[in-house]
């Protein structure tokens, strides 16, 4: 048990970058793909010692890393890019290609107008942009159903109407073995005549000194002296054929970044930002005026309306909004996103009962209250007598749900928790809501199984939805401070994205008010946006600030109604794409629960009957759903009751 | 142009709203906008200035001869189930051993009791200015005020000039309820009238007592009560200039005869503290009053018009013996921060609202940036050195 225990309570956050920043040295991160090799030559050969600190990651992670200040500078792809805003690329150098590519494919058995639906390899989000613009273009604005899928996958099962698009190495491997094959190099060239541009240095402004630009431009002219020998290198890491590797370097990657790729970064940002898939974003280049996208957002004022007509913020506008806006003028602009998006003027909640199985938990968060050690005289775990009267009690009283929690309890093994909902699945009519992320990774751990196989095995075994709790703050620096025994945000996403994959709905939540700032929080909500356009699997965003009264160990940080009110009208005008927003009435009280629905949110949650952790912490609130439903009408609404897919189970009155 | 459009325009040039215009300000829909123009009103007389001191509550005694509908504090008589009296020694003891050194107040309101005699609140007030002789007594409200002078045979004027010759420093706002007799016949039949409550505060105002003033809503007042009411405390306060803040109080239904009401809601709460700083456009100081409105709504007024949290408290039980689930007090360091939260500067009052302290607000949450900044810098160091 000692060393199981270890095991688990390992710190998950080991960054690199930390003793890189002791020194003083500039954090750089390069992508660990073929096409990226060339501009870290010359760095990874002499060029940056003892200036920089140079690592490799894949793009989503390179993203996060300097989105959350754990790089300088990074080759990012032009996404994210967006997605932010405020970065100033390197001049002259760039990842991208001038007709075709090979690395970017739409594939299947019929051309693309055919298609009904196609399968997207998500892990590059510039892919997918790229693609759905062209697609668009070529299917005269339709859109076939899209859906996410691992590119193995997409490899397979490509056939009939239904196309995959797959993206580097995949791509490569695949090129002309399908019957229908769609570069998408081409096709944007043939569209607007212009290069494309991938990816490209980006910093945020006042970080690279000209020596630091210099530098990067003179590791890729040595990476592109030295193509041969990358080629050679690759193949013996990677495997393929040296000299296929080599053609693509030498004839399908442009590395400039000069006018006319400029000119076409602009265009897919312009076109990009049009259709609504990523927000306006200015292309600024180091040195060079910057090219607007859009001229129209240059005062607060305007950002807010621009917000308030469902316009997509980066996270640079978030700031904004988030730093200066005026609270009234927030909620205002939220309200009138929410009246956008559900224009019955229904405010809606359902009948469920919290559980919490168990309070035994290794990890020891900090903020905590509510876990006891393993070992400790007050650990309990619910019987099925004491669970089964729970569930008869929320039947009786019309509940149609229960959402069960719990502490990462290593006595419970993944099968306690199969026949477990066997058991209540095959006893009661009931929905489970159940198991949050944590408790996920904490059973892929001690059963050394994938996420996929625990969270099919749960599904086949009666779990209906997983609830979106231990976010806290989905960046890393904060996660490491409160909860380091807990899986990264990048682990947490991914529990969702193989949820949402198998057909289970989630939620999304965010507790704030520890060593978080705005920046943080701008994140978290960035990056659950992020993987609702991949997946559309959450159906509600909750947020509440840090419940500190007693019991706790963190320090209280940026908390406070003004502060949650605020926060939850920004989420309500960030996260365009979750349809439903929870006032948290349950950390917050009726009445701030009552006036979060006109800061941007449409439903008041669940009826709770119990509440165990925030009430450790000295919180208490409790509302029946009589009181929810006055709540709720004195503002004017109508309310009705719904379940875990907001679908309503009565005619609101 | 909508009703709203036209008050908005009127506060913007500084006019003064009619009855009608108050009305309308209960009546709109949008309370972030109604919020928004009492915020602005605010942020005009105060700036990001908020208001709190460091006090105490007494009851010296809950028997009371008025049966109040809306009152779960009051007992009847003497000897009732948990009646209580204190005597002279525990009330002074209990100020003596405050152990707040920064106490600067003692808020005081009683029942109207039937036996005590007049002499017994002066030698009250008397022993506290001996034990501690710097806080500032307000106490009795103008109801209170009332009963002592048709109990004593006196007139407001001798009242008030007998116990401030005791030591009195103010009176509070309490007994107000709602002013209008339609309303207060029925919930309040056997206390002071709406006229008589106003003639109490007057007199103390020719005294040179400054008083606050309230407004109990969320019962069965209906919109235009709350109007009624707001106009005549303001018209009372051109006449004399002698309010000092308006504070509203929200009823609480348990344990009272008007328990089947259900209890006004955060929304009314901020509607009515904004529609008020609005309406009372001579008064200097609005109460987000966190007994009352809780303190999570308490800190959100402070953004719809409220420039004053009120105090720490210490002891409070007339709301809480209505079912007001707020905590017993709040700690001088919990309402700096409730008021730091809410974006705006913390100044520490006394009960006239002469400055104690003024306290820097929070410090800007650029935690980040700033450590950003502290790397650019140690980077340029280290490459001056090695170069």
């Amino acid at each position: 048990m000692a060393k199981l225990k270890k095991g688990l309570v390992q710190n998950r956050y080991r960054r690199d970058d930390d003793a890189a920043r002791q020194q003083g040295l500039l954090r750089v991160v390069g992508v660990s793909f073929l096409n990226a090799q060339p501009h870290l030559h010359g760095l990874l050969h002499g060029l940056a010692h003892e200036r920089m600190h140079v690592s490799l990651a894949e793009p989503s992670e390179l993203a996060r890393r300097l989105y959350e200040d754990e790089a300088d500078v990074g080759l990012c792809p032009v996404v994210p890019l967006a997605t932010h805003g405020g970065f100033e690329l390197v001049p002259n150098v760039a990842i991208g290609c001038d007709g075709a590519v090979r690395s970017i494919l739409i594939v299947g058995d019929v051309p693309i107008a055919e298609a009904e639906e196609l399968m997207l390899d998500a892990s590059s989000r510039t892919s997918v942009i790229l693609a759905r613009l062209i697609v668009r273009h070529l299917c005269g604005g339709r859109e076939p159903r899209l859906c996410a899928r691992p590119a193995r996958e997409i490899v397979e099962t490509v056939g009939g109407k239904s196309l995959g698009l797959l993206i580097g190495d995949t791509a490569l491997e695949v090129f002309g073995r399908f019957k229908y094959q769609l570069d998408l190099g081409q096709a944007w060239k043939d569209m607007t005549g212009l290069p494309f541009v991938f990816a490209a240095w980006a910093a945020r402004p006042g970080t690279l000194s000209d020596d630091d630009r210099e530098l990067i431009q003179a590791s890729l002219r040595a990476g592109l002296e030295a193509r041969p020998a990358i080629a050679q290198a690759w193949m013996r890491g990677h495997g393929g054929d040296a000299d296929k590797h080599l053609a693509y370097l030498t004839d399908h990657i442009r590395y400039d970044l000069d006018e006319a790729a400029q000119a076409g970064l602009h265009e897919f940002l312009r076109r990009a930002a049009e259709a609504g898939l990523i927000p306006e974003c200015n292309l600024r280049v180091a040195g060079q005026p910057e090219l607007p996208v859009r001229a129209q957002r240059r005062s607060l004022d305007a950002l807010l309306e621009y917000a308030a007509d469902g316009g997509r913020l980066s996270v640079e506008d978030a700031l904004w909004l988030g730093r200066e806006a005026d609270t009234h003028e927030l909620g205002l602009a939220a309200d009138m996103r929410r009246k956008a998006l559900h224009p019955d003027e229904v405010v809606t909640y359902i009948v469920d009962r919290n559980v919490n199985y168990t309070n035994v938990c290794t990890t020891s968060c900090r903020f905590c209250a509510f876990y006891r050690p393993v070992g400790h005289a007050e650990g309990y775990v619910l019987s099925r007598d004491e669970l089964g009267k729970k569930i008869e009690e929320t039947v009786a009283a019309g509940g149609i749900q229960i959402l069960m929690q719990g502490g990462l309890n290593p006595a419970l093994q993944l099968e306690w928790y199969e026949d477990l909902f066997r058991w209540i699945k095959a006893t009661y009519p009931i929905q489970l809501h159940a198991l949050s992320p944590e408790e996920i990774w904490h059973l892929v751990r001690i059963e050394d199984l994938s996420v996929q196989t625990v969270l099919s095995r749960l599904r086949n075994a009666g779990l209906d939805s997983v609830p979106g709790g231990g976010a806290e703050v989905l960046t890393d620096r904060v996660r490491s401070k409160i909860a380091k025994a807990k899986c990264t945000s990048a682990e947490w996403l991914e529990v969702m994205r193989v949820a949402h994959r198998l057909g289970m709905r989630t939620t999304a939540t965010m507790m704030f008010g520890t060593s978080d700032t705005l920046e943080d929080r701008v994140l978290h909500m960035i990056k659950i946006r992020d993987l609702q356009d991949e997946t559309g699997g959450f159906t509600a965003f909750i947020c509440w600030d840090y419940q500190h009264d007693v019991g706790t160990r963190a320090v209280a940080g940026e908390t406070g109604t003004v502060l949650y009110l605020r926060t939850q009208a920004l989420s309500r005008l960030l996260i365009d794409n979750v349809q439903n927003i929870q006032t948290s009435w349950v950390t917050q009280g009726p009445g701030i629960g009552q006036v979060g629905l006109r800061y941007g949110a449409n439903d008041m949650g669940s009826t709770m009957f119990e509440e165990n952790v925030v009430s450790s912490a000295g919180t208490t609130f409790g509302m029946d759903a009589a009181q929810i439903e006055r709540h709720a009408r004195a503002l004017g609404f109508k309310v009705a009751r719904r379940n875990m897919r907001y679908e309503l189970l009565c005619e609101p009155a | 142009m909508n009703d709203f459009a036209r008050v908005e325009e009127k506060v913007r040039a500084g006019e003064r709203l009619s009855f009608e215009d108050g009305l309308s300000l209960f009546l709109e829909p949008d309370v972030l906008r109604l919020g928004a123009l009492a915020n602005w009103v605010r942020e005009q007389r105060h700036g990001d200035r908020t208001y709190f001191n460091v006090n105490m509550r007494f009851e010296a005694t809950n028997v009371c001869e008025a049966s109040c509908s809306f009152c779960a504090f009051a007992k009847l008589e003497e000897g009732a189930p948990n009646a209580h009296t204190t005597t002279h020694e525990a009330a002074w003891r209990e100020l003596a051993e405050f152990p707040d050194p920064r106490l600067s107040e003692l808020h005081m309101v009683n029942g109207l009791h039937p036996t005590l005699p007049f002499e017994w609140y002066e030698d009250l007030l008397r022993g506290w200015k001996r034990v501690r002789p710097n806080v500032h007594l307000k106490c009795f409200t103008g109801v209170e005020i009332h009963f002592f002078a048709q109990k004593f045979g006196m007139t407001h004027e001798q009242v008030l000039s007998r116990l401030k010759a005791a030591g009195l420093g103010s009176l509070p706002g309490g007994g107000a309820e709602i002013l209008h007799p339609d309303v207060r016949q029925r919930i309040s039949t056997d206390k002071a009238t709406g006229a008589e409550y106003l003639a109490a505060h007057r007199a103390a105002h020719k005294l040179g007592l400054p008083s606050n003033c309230t407004m109990l809503y969320g019962h069965i007042e209906t919109f235009e009560h709350r109007v009624d009411h707001l106009l005549q405390l303001r018209a009372l306060q051109d006449e004399t200039r002698g309010f000092q803040c308006f504070i509203p109080l929200a009823f609480h239904n348990e344990n009272n005869s008007l328990r089947k009401l259900p209890e006004p809601t955060a929304i009314d709460s901020l509607r009515t503290l904004a529609a008020s700083r609005l309406l009372l456009d001579n008064l200097d100081h609005v109460k987000a009053y966190w007994v009352s409105m809780g303190v999570a709504t308490a800190q959100l007024g402070l953004r719809f018009g409220a420039d004053d949290l009120d105090g720490t408290i210490i002891h409070e039980s007339i709301y809480h013996s209505a079912g007001s689930r707020v905590p017993m007090a709040l700690s001088r360091e919990q309402l700096i921060r409730l008021i730091r939260e809410a974006g705006r500067i913390p100044v520490e009052r006394d009960t006239t609202y002469g400055v104690i302290e003024e306290l820097p607000r929070a410090p800007q949450p650029e935690a980040a940036l700033k450590l950003r900044d502290r790397f650019a810098q140690k980077r340029a160091l280290s490459v001056v050195s090695g170069a």
